[in-house]
């Protein structure tokens, strides 16, 4: 399995290496082998190589600057896409795949044009905050922060309906973009890591999509830890503190992702 | 007459704030209101000193204020730390005559970074201290370049800047300015060749994004660079820390003026730094300011020791969503060769408003803490799963690491004979809920 962070150094935010860790770490402890390339604006990389590309956030003039080097992919990143490949693309950097962008001084960036959608950029109001979203495929919901300054027109297919927090036009309605296995969204930070359902939901995409013979990922290595995990829980059941190197690195996300969405529960619960 | 009304109002509310103990921005916020543009009919020093930035800001004020005073200047400054306008205006309608003249020699501002060009439309700094600009508090503040944008909205033509040339952010800022007064560090025996940070922020001119070239770096960005392609470089600085040793605890600026540390970080050294340059500016010849910061010890509240039984330790604030002070915390607790156990507290993100976002924990090097001296790492409060995840990608040995639903049960875990000290890394949101089950010891180290 090969795994692709690009820009790397440039789109890289909020922590968003973290994204890649978590699915290298998930496609290891399965069982599967991964190898993970770094690459960014100096590079030429051949896309049909990769099972799983991902791509964060930058600041505005960072992703003005990688975006001509992906007009040299587009075409590359086109039939990625089209084949069913699994791409995710959080934060501002999958604002590129549209027709057009317009910048604070009213500048037209053209996009990719793989998608008919337009951005528009402001730099008075920072949008931000905490965001519950759910998926199509997905029981839970998944939890997040939303960072940016643009807003967005014209995405036919949206990928989460908004519960909490800001979505494609303003409060609510829905969030993001979808187009077969290529995952868009305004999602910031490790978003793979505070989602764990999320997360193996698309290593076993990734599985079928690279025809692995490996088709279940269970993010366990061996039963040994999986019967670790569950010993830690009923430790905790108990009241007793644990210690994370019974608990499993799973669990603790699991229980990170559990007191986020508790947290934001009450929030939503007190402001509608 | 309504500048004396408001001017009264507001003197009233903050003496009667002082009583009751509220908050300092109260009192100007109901005076701009009454009077938007009152700042424009106030007199005002000939010195008005401001001093922004991501980190150090407080820090770097009290001690102008501290060596200005000491000298025999009469001082007026936001000592409660309300940076934005409001405070800002509460600190001038207080310290001015009832006929709107500001009696002090200096007024000396620290202002928050993002609201700085609200601060400063009616204010006219004569001198200008732009620290650095790192990741800090992002859900609210962006990027670093947002808060750069922000802050060129606030710079008068005829100011002064005073900026840190190792930085290649705020060294953006003294384009098109003939007088800028750099300060930075030389050759420092903890310099690195090679960038070993979790993220590079410094990685491209913030000029023309091509890569930038760094002779040496302090720690992060923070260092000497040049830009091949467009010719954007450090400065040559006119005050400068020439030799440094965190161990020993000394600084030497110029060559000449030695100064003691009581806190022992690069990062104390640069607020120092800034600190002394001010005053040279003021006319406060160096070996003035030497006696005033010599071993000085910071009131601001930020290093507290503590006792827990018979055990000793030292909290750290640290601010929450800033990587990097972070860092300064870790590196401080790691360095201890007498041995040490640290527990890190996130349980509410910020006290002034609320997020669930822990994204920022990513950017910290965690890493750092791997080392002989620290013997038990516990990690607690209500995003403690988040941190022992983050932990999980360091190499430090697991078998080290605790994982505490509650300050409480990490107060319990501590409540031992073991003989190392503790280190506590929190931030002002969670501080207190630490501080109020141990013994504070009187005086900071």
């Amino acid at each position: 399995m090969k795994l692709l962070h690009l820009y790397n150094d440039l789109m890289n935010l909020y922590g968003e290496y973290g994204n890649v860790s978590a699915m290298m770490r998930m496609l290891e402890k399965s069982g599967i082998s991964a190898r993970l390339d770094r690459l960014s604006v100096e590079d030429q990389p051949v896309l049909s190589d990769y099972d799983f590309i991902y791509v964060g956030s930058g600041t505005e003039s960072n992703q003005k600057y990688v975006l001509k080097h992906l007009h040299t992919l587009k075409e590359e990143l086109k039939q990625y896409i089209e084949a069913g490949k699994v791409l995710l693309m959080t934060g501002n950097s999958f604002e590129l795949l549209g027709e057009c962008l317009t910048d604070t001084k009213g500048k037209e960036w053209q996009g990719l044009g793989l998608f008919p959608f337009r951005i528009k950029e402001q730099d008075r109001i920072r949008y931000t905050g905490d965001a519950i979203f759910t998926m199509e495929g997905l029981e839970q919901p998944l939890v997040g922060f939303v960072n940016k300054c643009s807003t967005i027109e014209g995405v036919n297919l949206p990928l989460f309906k908004v519960k909490m927090g800001l979505g494609n036009e303003g409060q609510g309605g829905m969030e993001g973009i979808r187009s077969k296995n290529f995952f868009g969204t305004h999602l910031t930070g490790p978003v793979l890591i505070k989602n764990p359902d999320f997360l193996i939901y698309l290593a076993q995409l990734l599985c079928v999509q690279a025809e692995a013979e490996q088709k279940e990922v269970t993010g366990m290595e061996t039963e040994i830890e999986a019967k670790a995990c569950e010993g830690a829980r009923n430790k905790e059941a108990d009241g007793g503190n644990r210690e994370l190197l019974n608990t499993g690195w799973l669990e603790a996300e699991r229980a990170g992702y559990e007191v986020t969405l508790r947290e934001l529960g009450k929030r939503l619960s007190t402001h509608g | 007459m309504k500048t004396r009304l408001t001017i009264i109002i507001c003197k009233l509310l903050r003496f009667i704030g002082k009583l009751i103990g509220k908050g300092s921005s109260l009192p100007g916020k109901i005076a701009l209101k009454i009077c938007p543009d009152i700042l424009k009919q106030i007199t005002l020093p000939p010195y008005i000193i401001a001093v922004t930035g991501s980190n150090g800001k407080t820090s770097t004020v009290e001690m102008i204020a501290h060596i200005l005073t000491s000298n025999g200047k009469k001082v007026a400054w936001n000592k409660e730390g309300s940076n934005q306008i409001e405070g800002v205006t509460t600190l001038i309608l207080n310290s001015c005559t009832l006929s709107g003249k500001v009696t002090a020699d200096i007024l000396l501002i620290e202002s928050d970074e993002r609201f700085a060009r609200y601060t400063f439309r009616y204010i006219t700094p004569t001198h200008y201290v732009i620290t650095n600009l790192y990741r800090d508090q992002l859900t609210r503040n962006g990027h670093p370049e947002w808060v750069y944008n922000a802050l060129l909205d606030s710079i008068h033509e005829e100011t002064q800047l005073i900026l840190n040339a190792d930085d290649p952010y705020v060294s953006c800022f003294g384009y098109g300015k003939e007088d800028v007064v750099w300060f930075g560090a030389g050759d420092l025996s903890t310099d690195t060749v090679e960038f070993d940070g979790v993220y590079h922020d410094g990685a491209y001119c913030p000029r023309c994004k091509h890569p930038l070239t760094y002779s040496k770096y302090h720690y992060n960005h923070i260092g000497h660079y040049s830009c091949e392609n467009c010719g954007h470089r450090r400065n040559e600085t006119a005050y400068t820390v020439t030799d440094a040793d965190l161990e020993k605890g000394v600084a030497v600026i110029n060559g000449q003026y030695e100064i003691k540390l009581a806190l022992k970080s690069l990062y104390n050294i640069y607020n120092i730094l800034a600190a002394f340059t001010v005053a040279s500016l003021t006319g406060i010849p160096g070996e003035k300011i030497v006696p005033c910061i010599n071993n000085y010890v910071l009131k601001n509240g930020r290093v507290v020791t503590f006792s827990l039984n018979d055990r000793k330790g030292i909290l750290l604030t640290s601010k929450h969503e800033n990587s990097i002070s972070y860092n300064q915390s870790l590196r401080i607790a790691a360095a201890d060769s007498e041995g040490c156990d640290v527990l890190i507290i996130v349980d509410a993100v910020s006290r002034k408003y609320f997020t669930s976002d822990v994204s920022w924990l990513w950017d910290i090097d965690f890493h750092l803490l791997n080392s002989e001296n620290v013997k038990r790492i516990l990690l607690a409060g209500t995003y403690c799963n988040d941190l022992a995840v983050r932990f999980s990608y360091t190499e430090i040995p697991q078998e080290k690491i605790m994982v505490l639903d509650t300050v409480e049960a990490a107060v319990a875990a501590l409540d031992n004979h073991n003989e190392e000290k503790i280190y506590v890394i929190t931030c002002f949101s969670d501080k207190d809920k630490f501080l109020g089950k141990v013994r504070i010891n009187q005086g900071t180290e």
